[in-house]
């Protein structure tokens, strides 16, 4: 760990951020918004208000055009495009609400993939004393999906499955932050909550901060805070 | 950072099986249309300059030496005129030949060419690297009306030893004047060398002179009468000469004292020199085909363009889980051109071994029966060439298709639009 850096930095803090899409005026400005380490947060606003453009620049997928953006300490938003995306792939897991998995790749090859792309997650595995198969096998066991399944190709999965197939590639090799985007809004409420829980309590147990976003506020009992995009982002009030 | 990607581009074409493996068959089918073409092309070239071989001078009545060699040689058209006997007697005894042989055109046997000549035809006469002529079956003439034939003119109308043809005077398939009364023997047969001696028919220049005397006297004299006569039937022209000097360094300067002889008007070539002003007449053709088959392997790499640019928005979802994991626009890029480059490589290889396949299941026969030399069977450097250039095109090909792919994810972010 650099020198000087706090033992466990922000997972998230943004500060006087301003985005707009080319051509069109500013969808988000955010003076604060801060996620500690570990904190499971969850993050409302309807939609069309730019949760996942907000997403987008804390993953470092979409580039700050002004602010500041620190993800577990390391100013993301300034640094290269290539900084950047090794950044990502190192230390932020990405559940999207649907299609999350490669179509080519079975189960368990869509669950290791972080691992090819970023030396240090996989270090962090093999740190644990486990090899890249058997942690994803760990995972996808601990999220629900049997022994069957994980040889199957994404496209034989269930909706259900291959949600959870995407949160085990979140979570393996332990990033410090996870952000999902309504990653249960195709689900049925039996299997959402479910999922939300094994979501939280993987979470808990590695110590990743989890910024979950949906615009159904009924699924927000399970997490640490509760933040509606519209009262932070100032645009939004304005409009 | 790059095993991830060969890895992904083999899965993700696997999993294309079907449309994959009809873009890597139209990539081969072009392939080997264009190795084969490249193939047979220069087996043609390398043939035709085989043509004649050993001879240093062709002499024949002073005209252009392109024309020399297509009546002499390669028995197209007609000589501008013969060459008188004292004239052929001056150059065969001339310092420094070392051997000559004559030859007499203008009659003909159902449209194959009668050469007349001397035994020495045999031994002299070479071709692609010096090779002699070879007898299928039988042997040389010696005596009149007998006739050696050629492989082709053998196997066309079906010839065997023994079997007796009568020849024409004048050289159309259909003749009005028929040499009737001399039927000629086929004492040989000979292999097939790839060049025009396949289509002739060869007798010694007293069987000619045998039966044109008959000709021209009306009547027709008996075989037997005209055998017995040999010292009469000495020609008193012939149409060119092939000869061989006894030195490399003498062939200019005899060349130069035929061409300035002055009791005929000759024309001394050397068949190498005229060979290759001949095939740059030939030649253009050749280079048509080349650039057709050439535009050939474009179409067969387009239809990568196609299958990859199909594939472009339904495989947007999948660029953008792989930019969520961590990977580089530049990896997206490279993995697109990477899935053409291997698209290509793969029809190429499968090309290259289907025409060196066929190539070998067929250039015995061909050699056999057509004297043709399809040059060495297996892969050589220019099928690597091949393999290296089709990927290569592929590649730069494919970064069109690639570099959108890379600017829709990069447009995306990680809001993608369904
Ligand atoms: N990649 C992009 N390029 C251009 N404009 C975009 C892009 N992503 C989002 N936008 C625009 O930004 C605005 C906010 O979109 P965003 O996807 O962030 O909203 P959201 O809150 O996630 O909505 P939803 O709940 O429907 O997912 C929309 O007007 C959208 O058109
Ligand atoms: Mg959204």
């Amino acid at each position: 760990m650099m020198p000087g850096r706090p033992a466990h930095p922000a997972a998230i803090d943004i500060g006087a951020l301003r985005h707009a899409w080319p051509g069109e005026a500013d969808i988000l400005r955010i003076d604060r918004f801060h996620v500690a380490a570990g904190e499971r947060v969850f993050l409302a606003g309807p939609s069309g208000s730019g949760k996942s453009t907000l997403l987008g620049l804390i993953a470092g997928i979409t580039p700050c055009q002004q602010g500041r953006v620190a993800i577990l300490g390391d100013p993301v938003g300034g640094m290269s495009p290539a900084r950047r995306d090794a950044h990502r792939a190192a230390h932020i897991g990405v559940i999207f609400q649907l299609f999350n998995l490669v179509p080519y790749l079975s189960a368990l090859e869509n669950t290791l993939l972080p691992l090819r792309f970023s030396p240090q997650r996989a270090e962090r595995v093999r740190r644990t004393g486990q090899t890249p198969v058997t942690e994803a096998r760990r995972l996808l066991d601990v999220l629900g999906l049997d022994e069957t399944t994980l040889g199957k190709p994404a496209t034989a999965l269930s909706i259900g499955q291959q949600q959870r197939v995407a949160a085990a590639r979140a979570l393996i090799g332990h990033p410090g932050l996870i952000i999902a985007d309504e990653p249960t809004s195709a689900l049925d409420r039996e299997s959402r909550d479910g999922f939300i829980d094994l979501l939280n309590s993987e979470c808990a147990r590695t110590g990743a901060a989890l910024l979950f976003v949906s615009h159904d506020t009924a699924l927000a009992a399970g997490f640490d805070r509760h933040v509606d995009l519209r009262d932070i982002n100032r645009m939004a009030i304005a409009a | 950072m790059s095993a991830p990607l060969t890895r992904l581009a083999r899965k993700s074409l696997l999993n294309r099986g079907v449309s994959v493996g009809l873009t890597v068959l139209s990539v081969a089918l072009s392939v080997m249309l264009f190795l084969g073409v490249e193939k047979i092309r220069t087996g043609a070239r390398d043939g035709f300059h085989a043509t004649i071989s050993g001879t240093d001078l062709v002499v024949g009545a002073r005209g252009g030496a392109v024309n020399l060699l297509l009546y002499s040689v390669f028995h197209l058209g007609d000589p501008t005129a013969n060459i008188g006997w004292d004239s052929y007697e001056r150059v065969a005894t001339a310092p420094g030949v070392a051997w000559t042989v004559p030859v007499s055109l203008g009659d003909s046997h159902r449209g194959y060419r009668v050469v007349g000549t001397t035994p020495a035809y045999f031994d002299r006469y070479r071709y692609g690297r010096r090779q002699a002529l070879r007898f299928a079956d039988g042997r040389g003439f010696d005596g009149i009306y007998q006739a050696v034939i050629g492989a082709e003119t053998a196997r066309r109308l079906g010839y065997g030893l023994g079997d007796e043809i009568t020849l024409s005077h004048g050289i159309g398939e259909v003749s009005f004047a028929e040499h009737t009364g001399h039927p000629f023997q086929i004492t040989g047969i000979l292999a097939a060398t790839g060049t025009p001696v396949d289509r002739s028919v060869l007798v010694s220049l007293e069987s000619l002179e045998a039966i044109h005397a008959g000709w021209d006297s009306g009547v027709a004299r008996s075989g037997a009468q005209a055998a017995t006569g040999g010292s009469g039937l000495q020609p008193d022209s012939v149409t060119a000469i092939l000869v061989g000097t006894d030195s490399p360094i003498r062939v200019l300067s005899l060349q130069r004292q035929i061409n300035t002889y002055r009791g005929e008007a000759l024309s001394a070539v050397m068949p190498g020199v005229a060979l290759s002003q001949l095939w740059r007449v030939i030649g253009a053709g050749e280079t048509a085909l080349r650039a057709i088959s050439v535009l050939i392997v474009f179409v067969g790499l387009s239809g990568i363009l196609t299958a990859l640019s199909a594939g472009l928005n339904e495989r947007r979802r999948e660029m953008a889980v792989l930019r969520a994991i961590g990977a580089r626009p530049q990896e997206i890029f490279a993995l697109m051109t990477l899935e053409a480059a291997a698209i290509a490589f793969a029809g190429a290889l499968a090309g290259i071994l289907a025409v060196n396949l066929a190539f070998l299941a067929v250039s015995a026969r061909v050699m056999r029966r057509y004297g043709l030399d399809l040059g060495q069977a297996g892969p050589g450097l220019t099928d690597l060439g091949v393999l290296a250039a089709v990927t290569l095109a592929a590649a730069v090909l494919g970064s069109w298709p690639a570099w959108r792919a890379q600017r829709n994810a990069l447009a995306d972010g990680l809001s993608i639009r369904l």
